[in-house]
């Protein structure tokens, strides 16, 4: 009897060291994978007329946090003047870099942009674009430059899935940027 | 770890002609054993309060208290390590005035009595749900079921993720043992519930204060102990079945259990056990939450065998949950979250369903245990305790990529999966001189965390070890124990940053001590005084995390060179229980050197949804002190009135300011009518109740994107009663309303807040079907 004890005990213990083995979490690091991040942000003014084009841009390489955004340009326009406008969109991080651009307009239907300049005068936007369903994107678009000021403009891109009328209150912000904004 | 014992009374009363004094001449005897082991416990105080009567229990577990008059009297059972046991006994049952000289009469009453072996600090409040308060909780989630203890609240996350918070702490720094193991999750985040099912356990209790030498560093708030019951060993079959229904989400809950021996092999037990779990949408009183539903499908399994002193226990479980987020809670920038407060209610329109899409979460936790146990002649015991636990943690958020073909693999946006080892050897020596007993334990935990998806907290490898030695002395009315504890901790972390594997190694180890002293002023009256002190080291969420917090619209920083935190607890009770009376006045402190928070920093953070809110994890000082008091007064016949009140208060001692994220201060009253047997019905029962949860005042100025929310009231209504089927059949009714007014309102700990209204109306319907017991 006293024999059976310590084998059980013996067997229990060696049950033990089997579970010790060690596994090393350090073996199986995968690198972030964000699926919605943007790190660059392009907004291409072309002047309507003359077609000179200025591009004023937000960089953020290596995504929120870590290291601080390493562009975020003040936008400058000639008062009076329109201007076409296309935004870029991409992600950097990912090696081939992501083009979330294209990935917006095959997704037209559920994606809107808002362009929201502060004080009201300094900027007028007009939508160059629609999806399927007959509201507005503003991939492409007008605006046409006020007096002379300075102010903000604020790019948002609304993600707007199975929600999307034309509004800007469904959904969420993937971009939500206040440029400083000088009309001269 | 956690065994009980029952006292098996065997009561012989007899009444023989003797000189002056015939009657007195009656005696109580029996055995006192522990029910884990069936080993009989010697050195047992046995007494009768009120007298000076008193007895202690031979080698083989015996006692007898002799020369008795008849009458009413409580035995008590008091035993190192176990928490007193108290049972009315009445010597006169049957013949009130028969005493007569030559009347021989002898009464054969097997009492059963089970009370709990506990491995908790005797001088700690220890608050037991069980039985019938149980049952009222069926249904709901652990974080839930707890809310009825005064000091306990809940934070949530919506109304279908609760995790226990007590005298304001949660999630780290409290510990949570399941049957026996120490739950390993992702506790650390403030959206991720404890992964169990509570329809496992007979009996949740809550230790409150540190009670970090027991069971581990870290539980410097309390520890949850969700406890099985035992095994039925050598006994017949049996089982139960439960229904629950819930008006609000249209949620129906089964859980049945079915256990025994079996036959022709003594010693065996074993233990089936299953709950489903499915509810829709939950209604608000004016809107429905969309994508708010639940599905749960959990099983255990346990097995045991006990022979002579020697015992092993087998226990295996499943959790298995996919728990919709309200799909209005997702914001993209403060500007959408400041939208959504102003508009007052979620932008997104719903109406019932009980569809489960994006965002969601997916999450399993499997326990496999091994315990076993023995118990030397000479009064030693040694138990052993192996676990794994492997968990499992989904998290898909509400966009799929916006690319197809990825977006086709519908994969989590987040992964985490926890695979946790634990060993806890523990020897209780055998009882000195019968008063002084004791116990010295190994644990060890080794765990790796692997992670993939948005960047939130490193992979990493932990390993832990610790010691502990605590003794108790118990003489005359007093109880005194004291324990140490030592813990060596290391972790090591693996990312990927700017496409480097970076690696870090920390190191932490540091002791923990507590003493406490419980005093039996009078047979009702009794205090207990604990001190201790206990730490907690630095989570890899708090060293490492970089990113925007979705849900809190606040970009959070951690710091890898956090220290550990210290926290130096005393608590202090008085408890007056009498039959018609139970009063329990408690009192603590707790200072926390370090403790760690989230600092707003002065500057935002600037990220493409434009700037958040920047708050890095740094050290202060903190103060939490606060009263819990409940009380039960039955002023009349079959009435009681119960109320519970839970006052706290934390500071940040260093700061000179408030913390955010402490619960409101709550009273909690309740009226019963309790009739004992109506038509069939046994235990018949009907009680109103309201709880009053009121503004936390108490948060530092300009913390937070809105105010705390207002005061409450909320009011709800129970009834319930027990037919018995057959001689080993029964079943128990119970009705609930929760929110019987579809009152409107908010609570400072639901996550939720900024978003919608807490759950509206909500009636229930209960079943439980048992049998062979």
């Amino acid at each position: 009897m006293n024999m059976n004890r310590k084998l059980t005990w013996m067997l229990l213990f060696g049950i033990t060291t089997l579970f010790t083995q060690c596994k090393d979490s350090g073996d199986e690091v995968k690198a972030d994978d964000e699926n919605e991040l943007i790190t660059s942000v392009t907004l291409t003014f072309t002047e309507v007329g003359t077609g000179t084009v200025t591009t004023f841009a937000y960089k953020d390489p290596d995504g929120d946090g870590g290291n601080a955004p390493t562009k975020f340009d003040t936008i400058s326009l000639k008062a009076n003047t329109s201007y076409t406008l296309t935004p870029a969109f991409l992600d950097e991080s990912k090696t081939p870099v992501d083009d979330i651009t294209a990935e917006i307009k095959e997704k037209a239907f559920e994606h809107l942009l808002v362009y929201t300049p502060n004080p009201t005068t300094l900027l007028t936007y007009t939508y160059g674009d629609k999806d399927t369903n007959g509201y507005p994107i503003g991939l492409t678009g007008t605006a046409i430059a006020g007096a002379a000021g300075t102010g903000t403009l604020k790019v948002q891109l609304r993600h707007q899935p199975n929600a999307k009328n034309g509004t800007i209150t469904p959904g969420s912000d993937d971009v939500n940027l206040d440029f400083n904004l000088k009309v001269k | 770890m956690k065994s009980y014992f029952f006292l098996f009374l065997i009561l012989i009363n007899s009444s023989i002609s003797h000189g002056q004094n015939p009657s007195c001449t009656c005696f109580i005897k029996g055995f006192v054993r522990d029910q884990h082991s069936g080993q009989p416990i010697a050195g047992a105080t046995v007494l009768l309060t009120g007298t000076t009567n008193g007895v202690f229990t031979n080698d083989k577990g015996r006692y007898e208290i002799k020369d008795l008059c008849p009458g009413a009297y409580t035995l008590e059972a008091r035993i190192v390590g176990y928490s007193v046991y108290k049972q009315s006994i009445d010597l006169k049952t049957g013949h009130e005035e028969n005493f007569t000289l030559l009347e021989q009469e002898v009464h054969l009453k097997d009492v059963e009595i089970t009370a709990q072996r506990t491995d908790a600090p005797s001088s700690q409040p220890l608050t037991m749900i069980s039985g019938n308060d149980l049952e009222q909780t069926r249904g709901q989630t652990l974080g839930e079921s707890l809310k009825g203890i005064s000091g306990v609240t809940s934070m949530q996350t919506g109304s279908s993720i609760s995790k226990p918070v007590i005298h304001g702490l949660h999630s780290n720094r409290i510990l949570i043992l399941n049957n026996g193991v120490r739950q390993e999750g992702q506790q650390w985040g403030s959206e991720h519930a404890p992964e169990i099912d509570p329809f496992v356990a007979t009996r949740l209790s809550v230790i409150k204060g540190a009670a970090g030498v027991r069971y581990g560093s870290d539980a410097i708030g309390g520890v949850i102990l969700v406890e099985p019951e035992e095994l039925p060993f050598n006994k017949p079959l049996s089982g139960e079945v439960n229904l629950v229904g819930f008006t609000n989400g249209r949620q129906g809950v089964v859980s049945s259990t079915i256990q025994g021996g079996i036959k022709g092999l003594s010693g065996f037990g074993w233990r089936a056990q299953g709950t489903i779990k499915r509810g829709g949408n939950i209604r608000t009183p004016n809107y429905f939450l969309d994508n708010t539903g639940i599905s749960e499908k959990n099983f255990s399994l346990g097995a045991g065998y006990r022979h002579k002193g020697f015992g092993i226990d087998l226990f295996y479980s499943r959790f298995d949950t996919k728990i919709g987020i309200f799909s209005g809670s997702h914001i993209g920038s403060v500007t959408d979250l400041l939208n959504v407060i102003k508009n007052g209610e979620p932008f997104v329109k719903s109406g019932f369903s009980y569809k489960i899409g994006r965002p969601d979460q997916n999450v399993t936790h499997d326990l496999l245990k091994a315990e076993a146990h023995y118990n030397f002649q000479d009064g030693n015991r040694l138990q052993w305790t192996i676990a794994q636990q492997v968990n499992n943690r989904n998290e898909y958020d509400l966009h799929v990529p916006r690319n197809d073909s990825i977006a086709a693999l519908n994969h989590p946006e987040l992964t985490f999966k926890l695979n946790t080892l634990t060993n806890d050897v523990i020897w209780d020596h055998k009882p000195i001189a019968g008063k002084i007993s004791g116990q010295i334990g190994l644990s060890t935990l080794y765990q790796y965390n692997l992670m993939t998806g948005r960047p939130l907290i490193p992979n990493f490898n932990q390993f832990n070890i610790g010691v502990f030695w605590i003794e108790r002395y118990i003489k005359n009315d007093w109880e005194f124990e004291a324990g140490v504890r030592y813990d060596y901790r290391t972790l090591s972390t693996h990312r990927i940053a700017s496409r480097q594997k970076i690696s870090n190694y920390f190191d932490f180890h540091n002791a923990s001590g507590t003493v406490g002293a419980t005093r039996n002023l009078t047979q009702n009256l009794s205090a207990r005084l604990n001190a201790g002190s206990t730490w907690r080291a630095p989570n890899v969420s708090e060293l490492f995390s970089d990113g925007v917090h979705h849900g809190a619209a606040a970009y959070e920083k951690g710091d890898s060179t956090l220290h550990p935190e210290k926290a130096f607890n005393s608590i202090a009770s008085i408890k007056y229980a009498s039959e018609k009376l139970t009063i329990e006045i408690g009192g603590y402190f707790n200072y926390i050197k370090d403790f760690i928070y989230l600092k707003p920093q002065p500057e935002p953070i600037l990220t493409v949804r434009g700037a958040f809110p920047y708050f890095k994890y740094t050290q202060t000082d903190a103060s939490f002190k606060g009263i819990d008091v409940s009380a039960a007064w039955q002023f009349v016949k079959n009435i009681t009135v119960t109320s519970k009140l839970s006052y706290l208060k934390a500071y940040d001692t260093r700061n000179d300011d408030y913390l955010v994220m402490i619960p409101a201060n709550r009273l909690d009253n309740q009226l019963k009518y309790e009739i004992p047997l109506l038509a069939n019905f046994h235990n018949v029962f009907f009680s109103v109740g309201n709880l009053w949860v009121a503004r936390q005042k108490l948060v530092p100025p300009n913390s937070d994107f809105m105010p705390p929310p207002a005061a409450y009231s909320l009011w709800n209504i129970q009834a319930g009663g027990t037919i018995h089927l057959s001689n080993k059949q029964q079943l128990e009714i119970g009705l609930s309303v929760q929110n019987l007014f579809n009152t409107v309102y908010r609570d400072y700990m639901n996550r939720f807040r900024y978003y919608a209204d807490d759950i509206g109306r909500n009636a229930s319907l209960r079943l439980k079907w048992t049998f062979g017991a």
